[in-house]
């Protein structure tokens, strides 16, 4: 692992298994990354690959029949280190780590946001927990949060309760409860999947300037490639509960090595290339998590495959930076 | 709706047997008339009428207060119902409150220990709750809180000579209780359901990103929105409880109006049996509107959609 | 970290995954969620064991349900009476049993004819709506305005007392509760492509509305007559109870406990109406049970 001041949060080897209709399902199977202050870390993959697992155990979200296996997650806080998994789950560590330390923005503002309480109140409660300000201070500083956030008449719209908000204000609204109290690190899950794309550039912007002013490392889970070209310092691909290639921006989408990386990009249209590229949809599906295949998880739907694919490959690291889980990948990167 | 099914009860009536005039006058009064006097008086009243017009004046002299007289002992009906509807909702509403309050917490602590052994202990006494006879749990309750023990009164609203509110309590909390049985299952049947509804929203799991406390997010965001359905779907068991009071009262020589119907039911006496149902439907129906407004209070999404 | 009993069942799930011994099986979901659920299971062994032995009565009691017998009044129960004797020395174990034919038979069929009425005018009216839909939507709502036992009770002073009659009275008042539930579904399944796809092909309102959309709205349909044949049955000895019910010379499990009114018997004979409201209670307790396991195997939302 490499020692960088700059870590916020690393993540190493990291397992979370789910354990419903009594069976065994390995969402997360080992999984690291480090995600470093003032820099966007994208986690790119397809729905069920495991990345917003990934996102809930570092908040310790997971639901009640799940569990971390094995792996540490490490928060450096200021010169501490803490270790998130050894924390009690809903105890009052891990508590006040969330919200002030480590926000969370979900993917779909309509639903988390509770209906029966104005946007104030559910603000003020992130700030009523993590500071001592008084009554009046939290709501002129929740006042002045909506107001950062591009929200107009704040003063008014504060008392209003999420239905009369449009979406992409509730999402506003969402990022302005999560920076409350300045985390650190701002977890962001699919933030803009259920917004219209006109919208979603705006969150984006909002995002970006949040990173720029206040330092903040922000893990933002997309499956829209378009988004982490756009946005993304660092990325990282998963796929069946691993992370297959990671690396800085440039590695990733100029000198994608894994077979997923590349049919992943080689799926996605690009703007100005006209009607006649060539887009490629992977082939096959994504495997039953209760029915994986031996080895790499991509083999089946892989090009390259072959029978040394059968166990599991090991990291290797092309270069400094870029990573790749990949037998083949001397072969690809040449190619 | 009301209309409607006063129009039904005013058919009924009109259908069962005896004059139609027997309904209006008390029988002292019939017994002493002669038929020249009765006929001039049913031409007074309209009763020559045409349905429809008998209909009309029925109806207005009910909506001034007036529901005629009931065939056995000629009592007015009206004085019959001003004695004994608050004995009925004095039952109905220390059960409702019985019933509310332990149904819910009970549903909430299921839902909250969810799968545990508390959970499906609280299950299975629920669904007791709801299949056994609710008079047959008052037999037993009487056989052995009012005749083993002797601790309570075996039935009845009032010892005589005692007349003040403390000495009530005796006699109410069998009946109550009893009455509040099947009620407090269903209430925790439902904020059960409801509440782990809401607990696998996505806000809850909002809630907990902020750090908020366990309480906090049980209570001010899982319990506040759960109750919502909770008010409505209790709303809807009240005639459940109205039911129910109607043979718990029989059991406990209670003297309510369900008592008073089942009595009136036994002695065919067709005119208490309309007026009592009519009251009913009533009840039934206010119930309603009444629910509908509280969940508006409740619920801010229905409160301003209602603007 | 201390380990909970959940880890520990989480040890052996991965255990036995990571052994390729857990094999998702290939039979019905809704059969397999059903029998998982032991309490449904439970409750259909009680209920088909209340239900044999109502029907084998006869072999499991040498004693005639309404043949009084003076000579042995009131005697506890014994070998000979398992449930002891009545006030006219009536064998109270074979009234039991020969009862409960009547008040399963009564509960039962009423609420599956109530559910046959309901499911046929509001499959159709759902579907199509019209006239009938508006008529029977308003006929119900007047039924439903009533509270169900005073309906009943109503219903019973007009028409008089018989067991012809208190059938009738179950199915007038239950049709409307199917009625509404089924018409319910059907609303939200006309909307669903697949509707719309038979629609385009030209197949007959009556084939699409009966044969493609009825068995999608029937598990709801299958929970409400678990439900609606546990309350007929509760309200049935209720009003036998007080004496309103089935005419007292025919024994049903309302009838039986009819005794208990009498405050003697009540402090002195339990014998005479403790079984009765005990089977009574198992009974319906059976029948709820089934209900809740057949409502989580069909109703995806309260899953888990």
């Amino acid at each position: 692992m490499r020692h960088n001041k700059n870590i916020a949060l690393s993540v190493k080897d990291l397992k979370t298994y789910f354990y419903t209709n009594n069976r065994c399902n390995k969402a997360v199977n080992g999984v690291s990354f480090d995600i470093e202050k003032g820099k966007t870390l994208c986690v790119v993959g397809e729905s069920g690959c495991g990345k917003s697992v990934t996102a809930s155990t570092i908040m310790q979200l997971l639901p009640t029949l799940s569990r971390i296996e094995e792996g540490e997650i490490i928060f450096h806080k200021d010169n501490e280190k803490i270790n998130i998994e050894k924390l009690e789950r809903n105890g009052k560590e891990m508590r006040e780590i969330r919200g002030s330390d480590i926000a969370m923005i979900f993917q779909d503002p309509m639903t988390a946001l509770n209906p029966v309480y104005t946007v104030g109140f559910q603000i003020a409660e992130n700030l009523k927990y993590h500071t001592t300000l008084s009554k009046k201070e939290i709501r002129e500083k929740t006042i002045r949060l909506l107001d950062d956030m591009g929200i107009p008449l704040p003063e008014q719209r504060v008392d209003e309760y999420p239905h009369s908000y449009s979406g992409g204000m509730r999402q506003r609204a969402m990022i302005a409860m999560a920076m409350a109290c300045n985390p650190k690190i701002l977890i962001a899950d699919e933030p803009t999947t259920a917004l219209d794309v006109t919208i979603q550039a705006q969150i984006f912007e909002l995002m970006d300037n949040l990173k720029k002013n206040y330092n903040t490392a922000i893990m933002l889970i997309t499956h829209d490639m378009g988004v982490v070209a756009e946005l993304a310092d660092n990325v990282a691909v998963m796929y069946m509960g691993n992370i297959v290639e990671s690396g800085t921006a440039d590695d990733v989408l100029r000198r994608p090595t894994h077979p997923y990386t590349k049919a992943l990009l080689d799926s996605v249209p690009v703007l100005g290339r006209g009607r006649d590229q060539d887009i490629k949809p992977i082939k096959g599906s994504t495997p039953d998590p209760y029915d994986r295949p031996i080895g790499c998880q991509f083999a089946p739907r892989c090009n390259w495959r072959t029978e040394s694919c059968d166990i599991m490959p090991e990291i290797s690291n092309i270069s400094e930076t870029h990573e790749i889980r990949c037998h083949k990948y001397k072969e690809i990167f040449q190619y | 709706m009301i209309f409607v099914i006063s129009f039904l009860v005013y058919f009924g009536l009109d259908l069962t047997p005896g004059d139609a005039v027997s309904h209006m006058i008390s029988p002292e009064l019939a017994a002493t008339i002669t038929p020249e006097k009765l006929e001039a008086m049913r031409e007074a009243y309209g009763l020559n009428a045409t349905f429809l017009e008998r209909y009309w004046i029925w109806l207005t002299s009910c909506l001034k207060g007036d529901f005629g007289y009931s065939m056995a002992g000629g009592v007015a009906i009206k004085d019959i119902m001003v004695k004994t509807i608050p004995a009925t909702l004095e039952l109905s509403i220390v059960a409702l409150i019985i019933s509310t309050i332990l149904g819910c917490s009970l549903g909430i602590l299921s839902a909250l220990k969810k799968g545990s052994a508390t959970d499906s202990g609280l299950t299975v006494a629920g669904m007791a709750g709801v299949s056994i006879p609710e008079f047959f749990f008052a037999l037993v309750a009487i056989l052995i809180f009012g005749m083993h023990f002797q601790w309570l009164p075996v039935g009845g609203r009032l010892l005589p000579h005692y007349e003040t509110l403390l000495d009530r309590i005796p006699n109410i909390i069998m009946p109550s209780m009893v009455l509040a049985l099947a009620l407090t299952a269903g209430a925790m049947r439902y904020s059960r359901s409801s509440m782990l509804d809401v607990l696998s929203r996505e806000f809850i799991k909002t809630a907990r990103s902020k750090g908020l406390p366990e309480w906090r997010i049980n209570i001010l965001h899982g319990f506040r929105v759960a109750l919502t359905p909770v008010v409505v779907l209790i709303g809807f068991r009240l005639p459940l409880l109205i039911g129910g009071s109607t043979i718990i009262e029989q059991v406990f020589q209670w003297p309510g109006i369900g008592n008073m119907f089942i009595r009136s039911v036994r002695a065919s006496d067709y005119p208490l049996v309309m007026m009592i149902s009519l009251m009913y439907v009533f009840v039934v129906l206010t119930a309603s509107l009444l629910i509908d407004l509280l969940t508006a209070l409740i619920d801010p999404r229905v409160r301003l959609g209602k603007e | 970290m201390k380990k909970t009993s959940l880890d520990k069942k989480f040890d052996k799930l991965r255990f036995l995954e990571e052994n390729n011994k857990l094999v998702s099986k290939d039979q019905n979901r809704l059969i397999s969620k059903f029998l998982n659920n032991k309490l449904a299971v439970l409750g259909l062994i009680i209920f088909s064991i209340i239900i044999l032995a109502t029907i084998f009565a006869p072999l499991l009691t040498s004693y005639d349900p309404i043949r009084t017998d003076l000579r042995s009044m009131r005697q506890s129960p014994s070998l000979d009476h398992w449930f002891g004797t009545d006030n006219t020395g009536r064998d109270v174990f074979s009234r039991v049993l020969y009862g409960g034919r009547v008040s399963i038979f009564v509960g039962l069929g009423s609420s599956l004819m109530a559910a046959l009425i309901g499911l046929a005018i509001g499959c159709y009216g759902g579907y199509k709506g019209g006239w009938v839909d508006v008529i029977a939507l308003r006929i119900s709502e007047i039924f439903m305005s009533f509270p169900q036992i005073i309906l009943v009770l109503l219903l019973v002073s007009i028409t008089g007392q018989s067991l012809t009659n208190l059938f009738v009275i179950f199915i007038l008042t239950g049709w409307g509760g199917m009625y509404r539930l089924s018409r319910a579904r059907m609303l939200s399944l006309r909307e669903e492509e697949y509707v719309q796809a038979l629609e385009s092909f030209g197949i007959s309102t009556f084939t699409i509305c009966y044969k493609h959309m009825l068995p999608n709205a029937l598990g709801p349909i299958m929970v409400m007559i678990t439900l609606s044949t546990a309350m007929f049955i509760l309200t049935e000895a209720g009003l036998s109870f007080l004496g309103l019910g089935v005419p007292l010379n025919v024994p049903t499990w309302g009838n039986i406990l009819n005794v208990a009114t009498d405050i003697v018997v009540l402090q002195n004979y339990w014998w005479m109406w403790a079984p009765v409201g005990i089977v009574i209670s198992v009974f319906v307790l059976a029948v709820n049970f089934i209900g809740d396991g057949l409502r989580d195997s069909t109703d995806p939302s309260q899953q888990g």
